[in-house]
């Protein structure tokens, strides 16, 4: 592996029960069984997770996650400013696989009424979703609590804007007996307290049809920096032009005209935008011919 | 032979109440076996007597059946509950407050037992008193022709048949056709969570009736009556059903569901009696046991969790969705409570994108220089997409003097982009006076 310690360098350090990762040595002469392999730690090494996981569907995202994956049998926080901006486009991924195996999605307290036809895009289905309405926080924290508990949901994601410590810690007790991965979804302003869940992911929408997700916690070495995954919202792929892949461009270029001629007129948006997102008969959206950037 | 006594605790003392009780003890025990019946039910000391031995392989094991029965035999309210090779050796054991009739051979364990243990010989104890006999053990080296001669024919007779020498012959209980169950409360009640101490005895009943019918309830009822010193206005008293979407005889469940309806209500008047009875019954097609290790099931299934939430929260909470053939956005998707079974027919997919969030009202946004404004101006992407009609969909408001309004809609739809609320799903639409009007209705999050 490339990346090395740089503490380790200078001095001698006693030789440990397993042969030190430097350089890019392999690591052993024979493959170990994964049981084994997964039970050492290397000093470089993500910590290893005795759970399994399920991928999230980035690869940016797996590489730095340790197990590569949301991990299951623990709580996962997810804390972004403003609710319902992005849970679906970084979790669904990962539904779509569980959906695949035959799994149910149970979701706790949106912030607003999911709405399945969108949905469907993501390759979630009208068996595969069960959405359970609870308002008041201690609603929210029973029926997570009595889901996890049971055992019985593919992935659970539950929307706690105001949870305390002491019952996240509750619920990771119980977490770790549930077999599939449990997200939390918080308000960033969650990021300051502790929390007992061992991976906390701060997500942030990129205008370019990115998530920027900053990993505040995880097993292993801190993540430092920023991930950015490309995310099309589920049906939006098929109608975007090379030029709306792009609408933090549009928008500074708005911003231009806007300065430059005092204010915007009406007609620009219908001549900007001339195309339609969807027609009654099945054609290719005409927004393609477009004219680029 | 394996028989077990049970000796009933706190019967009540008038006839009818008692025999109740000592029937829906013996439909409990029917559960096991079908030979079961109840012994001297008005005397000082009735007992419920069942045979086990034809039931032993099919419950797994001597050792295991004797735990099950052992386990549930408190909560029912069962003092001593003993097994003997002949029932009326169970039941003097018990009656001595002896539980295992297999420690020593029969008539070496039985010899050693006061007269009183048996009711036909404790008849005439002061007799036999006065001849020097204190055990049954003493009365049978007695010369059973003078025995006979001198007291009636039934000492004798219970006497073999205790010791297994004569058979024994009863009037077996009968599985009631319907369940229903008694109980008086040991106290008055007066907070309904705590009804369920006594109910969780009529709740074992009512599974072992169950069990014995092989079938699963999918609605019972429970009653309660106000004890007499209430208040005019509280009334008789009250009943709950409870219904479970899936027939079920788990008790554990029935129980947490009868937790959480009685957590919502509250008792006028102090409790003094319960009454639970089986209102919907449905025959429960029985699992059968694989040789091969099954998978892991450590939870229970999600349909019983969400019947639980939706026990707590309402029925209206815990939802599903269904997709219904339409284009206008409101009416794309209906959400049903979860237990309901799902409709048949599939539609067809939409092929259009769709918000993944929407709002439960459309929102009206602001606008700078016909510009939309939702947390900062908005970057219009893709659009305009028309969506139009529902004269079809006709309506009565209530407010409006029940005059019928079709919801019609003539929308254009727009994929809008926030630096901070994401990517958006709003519309612009006409309002009276020439006038247009913008409206967030979805995220897509």
């Amino acid at each position: 592996m490339a990346i090395s310690l740089s503490w380790a360098d200078g001095e001698h350090t006693p030789e440990a029960p397993q042969p030190s990762s430097r350089g890019s040595v392999p690591r052993w002469p024979v493959a170990l069984p994964h049981a084994v392999e997964s039970a050492i730690w290397r000093g470089d090494a993500l910590g290893t997770p005795v759970t399994t996981t399920i991928g999230t569907g980035f690869e940016a995202l797996d590489a730095e996650l340790p197990g590569h994956g949301w991990p299951c049998q623990s709580l996962t926080e997810v804390l972004q400013v403003q609710s319902s901006v992005l849970e679906w486009r970084l979790l669904a991924p990962a539904m779509r696989t569980l959906v695949g195996q035959g799994k149910q999605i149970v979701i706790v307290g949106p912030p607003k009424p999911p709405h399945l036809p969108g949905l469907r895009h993501l390759g979630l289905d009208e068996r595969h979703i069960v959405w359970v309405q609870a308002d008041k926080p201690v609603e929210r924290l029973w029926a997570t609590e009595q889901l996890v508990k049971a055992n019985a949901a593919g992935m659970l994601v539950s929307w706690l804007p105001q949870a305390r410590q002491e019952q996240i810690r509750r619920l990771q007790v119980c977490a770790q007996s549930c077999d599939g991965p449990v997200i939390l979804c918080r308000p960033a302003a969650a990021e300051h307290e502790a929390s007992a869940a061992p991976l906390r992911v701060q997500a942030r929408l990129g205008i370019d049809w990115e998530l920027h997700i900053h990993l505040l916690k995880r097993k292993g070495p801190p993540h430092e920096g920023e991930l950015t995954l490309p995310s099309v919202p589920g049906g939006l792929d098929a109608i975007l032009t090379p030029r709306l892949r792009h609408p933090s461009r549009l928008i500074a270029a708005r911003k231009r005209q806007g300065q430059g001629q005092g204010q915007g007129l009406p007609q620009d948006i219908s001549r900007e935008f001339s195309h339609a997102v969807g027609s009654p008969s099945p054609r290719r959206p005409s927004g393609r011919s477009a004219p680029a950037h | 032979m394996l028989w077990a006594a049970l000796l009933p605790d706190g019967l009540p003392d008038d006839p009818r109440p008692r025999t109740d009780a000592l029937d829906g003890l013996a439909t409990w025990c029917l559960q096991f076996t079908p030979r079961v019946a109840v012994l001297e039910a008005l005397l000082a000391c009735p007992a419920v007597v069942m045979e086990l031995e034809q039931s032993v392989r099919l419950f797994g094991g001597k050792r295991r059946l004797v735990e099950r029965v052992r386990e549930d035999c408190t909560s029912l309210g069962v003092r001593q509950l003993s097994w003997a090779p002949t029932s009326l050796a169970a039941l003097a054991v018990a009656r001595s407050g002896l539980s295992n009739g297999f420690a020593k051979p029969l008539a070496q364990l039985l010899d050693a037992l006061p007269l009183e243990t048996l009711t036909q010989v404790a008849a005439h104890q002061a007799t036999l008193a006065r001849l020097g006999c204190r055990t049954l053990g003493q009365v049978r080296a007695l010369p059973r022709g003078g025995l006979s001669r001198r007291f009636d024919a039934q000492l004798l007779a219970t006497l073999d048949q205790a010791y297994g020498l004569r058979p024994e012959t009863y009037q077996w209980a009968e599985l009631p056709e319907t369940f229903h169950a008694k109980l008086e409360l040991m106290a008055r009640v007066e907070h309904a969570p705590a009804l369920l101490f006594g109910a969780r005895r009529l709740m074992l009943q009512m599974a072992g009736w169950l069990m014995a019918r092989r079938s699963g309830v999918t609605a019972f009822t429970l009653r309660w009556c106000h004890d007499a010193m209430r208040a005019k206005s509280a009334g008789d008293g009250g009943e709950l059903t409870v219904r479970t979407a899936q027939a079920t005889r788990d008790t554990e469940h029935l129980i947490r569901l009868l937790a959480e309806h009685l957590g919502k209500v509250e008792l006028l008047a102090p409790v003094g009696d319960l009454e639970l009875l089986a209102t919907e019954v449905q025959t429960l097609e029985e699992k059968s046991f694989s040789m091969l290790p099954e998978a892991r099931q450590s939870g229970e299934s999600l349909a019983l969790v969400l019947e639980r939430i939706a026990a707590r929260l309402g029925p209206d909470r815990v939802l599903r969705p269904v997709i219904l053939e339409d284009h206008r956005m409101e009416w794309m998707c209906r959400w049903r409570p979860a237990p309901e079974p799902a409709p048949r027919a599939t539609c067809r997919a939409v092929n259009v994108p769709q918000p993944t969030f929407i709002l439960p009202k459309p929102l009206r946004l602001a606008t700078e220089n016909s510009r939309p404004l939702y947390q900062g101006v908005l970057q219009l992407l893709a659009g305009p997409h028309r969506v139009e009609g529902g004269w079809w969909d006709r309506t009565t408001e209530a407010d409006d003097n029940q005059q019928e309004t079709t919801r019609q809609t003539a929308r254009d739809y727009w994929v809008a982009v926030s630096e901070h609320a994401g990517v958006l799903w709003i519309f612009q639409m006409r309002l009276a006076k020439e006038e247009t009007a913008w409206f967030l209705h979805g995220t897509f999050a």
